[in-house]
């Protein structure tokens, strides 16, 4: 063990010329306390309840298996090709592409409008608005669904004794009974949670953008909206990609709110992958079945999570 | 600008109208909270008259005493806080030296460790539940408190590596050299150096995550079963049945005490979450 560290260039060099496993091996004993615990053991950890799990879903999804027999039989495409023609899974599937596609047109929407408007300066109170529209995002879908159910009751709730009471009772309708209403009703309460989300974080990119950027704006004679559309929205790319990997993902997990409110009804039109999945296993043990809708709902993530990745991690990359 | 910084009164005017719209609009958001605050402390009898919307004429607590004990909400608030202090603590002493050794070190193949182990914080929990599930079984840890909080920690390091790593590539280099130079080691370095300027980064990542681990149902619901293990998340669907549903002031009173921990959490530390939330989710 020689006695003094060398500075990170040297320790790069040593690599390209001794090799990549030697230079590794006499790093880690050099450094074994950073290499340990800051490598091995949740390189290990990630292995167990991470990678494990992550290949044993690709395996299990290539089987039959009830969850608590030993045997577990494998069946090829089975699973894959019962899917395809599964109508709660295509139901569930475009379920879950409307999740995504109107959360990203109206909570997301709205909280860029809202970081805009909040930031330009024209309103009081902008802190105080900002930090209560995100509260919401703070709570859980749990409560939150259990808030919503209570106001959206066909007999005793507020939102049709409020259409009543002002002359729109023709308005009125069992919210989440109603087929063509349920999903539209949930996407509603998510937006009503999930708004504060973006508006924080365009908040805080908006934030981060030059003052200067914005004067010279105003001294080239922009009015509000021509600022917004070429100087905010173009210094906003890299948070507006973030957003939206996040909410694609962030629609692809739903369950809670679907869980809470309408466990999938009526007629299976409020169900989501998420929620398909968990019944198809821990309801009916068809955890092969199950397995397949999660592989199904890993591929799709997996593409918006390595988008986003590489903008969260991206230039750390370099770094190390 | 300059002709509007000279006219006060215009803007004041405008910032009148402006202020109205917004707070117009932010009511869709505090219309339904304070909805539940005054369903909580109606009674069923002024609920049945008057409707949901009047103003209570005696506001009572009783709902809460009720809800706690149909509950049995101290088990419940007990498990949550253990959860979100053991988990979120777990997840903060598994991340420490990963942030520490990929800020700092040159590891061959860093960034891809790095971004291997954020992959946990991406993943839609559904895709790993099964397996996960049998690995638990095995080691006797299902329906077990130990068992939720390791896997808490483990899908928590994630996130709080992000923050912890992101504030120490900011540590100079040269409170580093000058601690090496008096014959500090790594563990020297780490203890005397980093730990103590990490604090607040710890502090961000701790409030965020406890916030998360509060909140989180998915896995609590598949991996416990016995009521003495729930937390409140999944103990508090029992008011949505109908015997206790059908009793309104119930179910609001019972989701104000499950949320109003992490309401006093998100006014205390506002500043600490969503710096948190930023440098989470966007920075790195």
């Amino acid at each position: 063990m020689t006695g003094f560290a060398k500075s990170g260039k040297q320790r790069k060099f040593a690599t390209a010329r001794q090799g990549w496993l030697p230079s590794m091996w006499r790093a880690t004993k050099r450094h074994w306390f950073v290499y340990v615990g800051g490598i091995i053991l949740p390189l290990i950890l990630y292995a167990i309840f991470i990678g494990y799990p992550i290949l044993r879903t690709l395996y299990l999804s290539l089987a039959e298996w009830n969850g608590l027999d030993p045997k577990v039989t494998m069946v090829g495409l089975n699973n894959y090709r019962t899917l395809l023609d599964d109508p709660i899974f295509k139901l569930s599937f475009v379920n879950n592409i409307k999740w995504a596609v109107l959360t990203l047109l109206f909570p997301v929407v709205a909280g860029l409008l809202f970081a805009v408007f909040l930031h330009s300066g024209k309103v009081a109170f902008a802190g105080l608005f900002r930090s209560t529209l995100f509260l919401p995002a703070t709570m859980s879908l749990v409560a939150i669904g259990i808030m919503f159910s209570l106001i959206l009751n066909p007999i005793f709730g507020a939102l049709n004794e409020g259409l009543r009471a002002i002359g729109l009772g023709f308005l009125t309708r069992e919210w989440l009974g109603d087929p063509n209403t349920a999903l539209y009703t949930l996407l509603f309460v998510f937006g009503w949670f999930y708004t504060g989300l973006p508006l924080m974080l365009f908040h805080a990119g908006i934030s981060e953008i030059p003052a200067e950027l914005f004067e010279a704006a105003t001294i080239e004679g922009a009015n509000g909206l021509q600022t917004f559309w070429y100087v905010t929205l173009p210094s906003l790319k890299s948070v507006t990609t973030v957003i939206t990997m996040l909410t694609v993902i962030t629609s692809l997990k739903a369950f809670d709110l679907v869980m809470v409110m309408t466990r999938g009804g009526p007629f299976n039109q409020t169900s989501v992958l998420g929620y398909f999945m968990y019944t198809e296993s821990f309801w009916n043990y068809r955890f092969g079945y199950g397995a397949a809708i999660s592989v199904v709902i890993l591929l799709l993530s997996s593409v918006f999570a390595a988008i986003y990745l590489r903008n969260v991690a991206g230039e750390s990359l370099y770094v190390s | 600008m300059f002709r509007e910084a000279l006219n006060p009164h215009r803007i004041s005017l405008g910032k009148l109208v402006y202020t109205t719209v917004t707070a117009l609009l932010l009511a869709l958001w505090v219309f339904p909270m304070v909805l539940t605050i005054l369903t909580s402390v109606k009674t069923n009898a002024e609920m049945l008259l008057a409707g949901p919307l009047a103003i209570p004429q005696e506001p009572t607590l009783r709902a809460f005493a009720r809800a706690w004990d149909v509950l049995n909400f101290n088990v419940l608030l007990g498990n949550s806080l253990l959860y979100a202090f053991a988990g979120t603590s777990l997840a903060i002493i598994l991340a420490l030296l990963p942030a520490y050794a990929l800020s700092r070190f040159h590891i061959p193949g860093g960034g891809l460790i790095f971004v291997v182990l954020l992959t946990g914080m991406m993943l839609p929990q559904q895709t790993v539940v099964l397996p996960l599930y049998d690995v638990l079984r095995q080691l006797n840890l299902l329906d077990s408190k130990w068992g939720l909080i390791m896997v808490h920690g483990m899908y928590g390091l994630p996130l709080v590596l992000l923050i912890l790593r992101g504030f120490m590539v900011g540590i100079p280099q040269e409170l580093e050299s000058a601690a090496r130079i008096d014959g500090c080691s790594d563990i020297g370095v780490f203890r005397h150096v980093i730990l103590p300027l990490v604090t607040p980064a710890v502090a961000v990542a701790f409030a965020l995550n406890f916030i998360n681990i509060w909140n989180e149902f998915f896995f609590a619901l598949i991996f416990l079963n016995s009521a003495e293990n729930l937390p409140i998340t999944v103990g508090i669907l029992k008011v949505t049945q109908d015997q206790y549903f059908s009793s309104w002031n119930l179910p609001a009173a019972a989701l104000m005490m499950a949320q109003l921990p992490t309401v006093i959490l998100y006014i205390l530390a506002y500043r600490w979450i969503t710096q948190g939330i930023y440098s989470g989710a966007v920075k790195g």
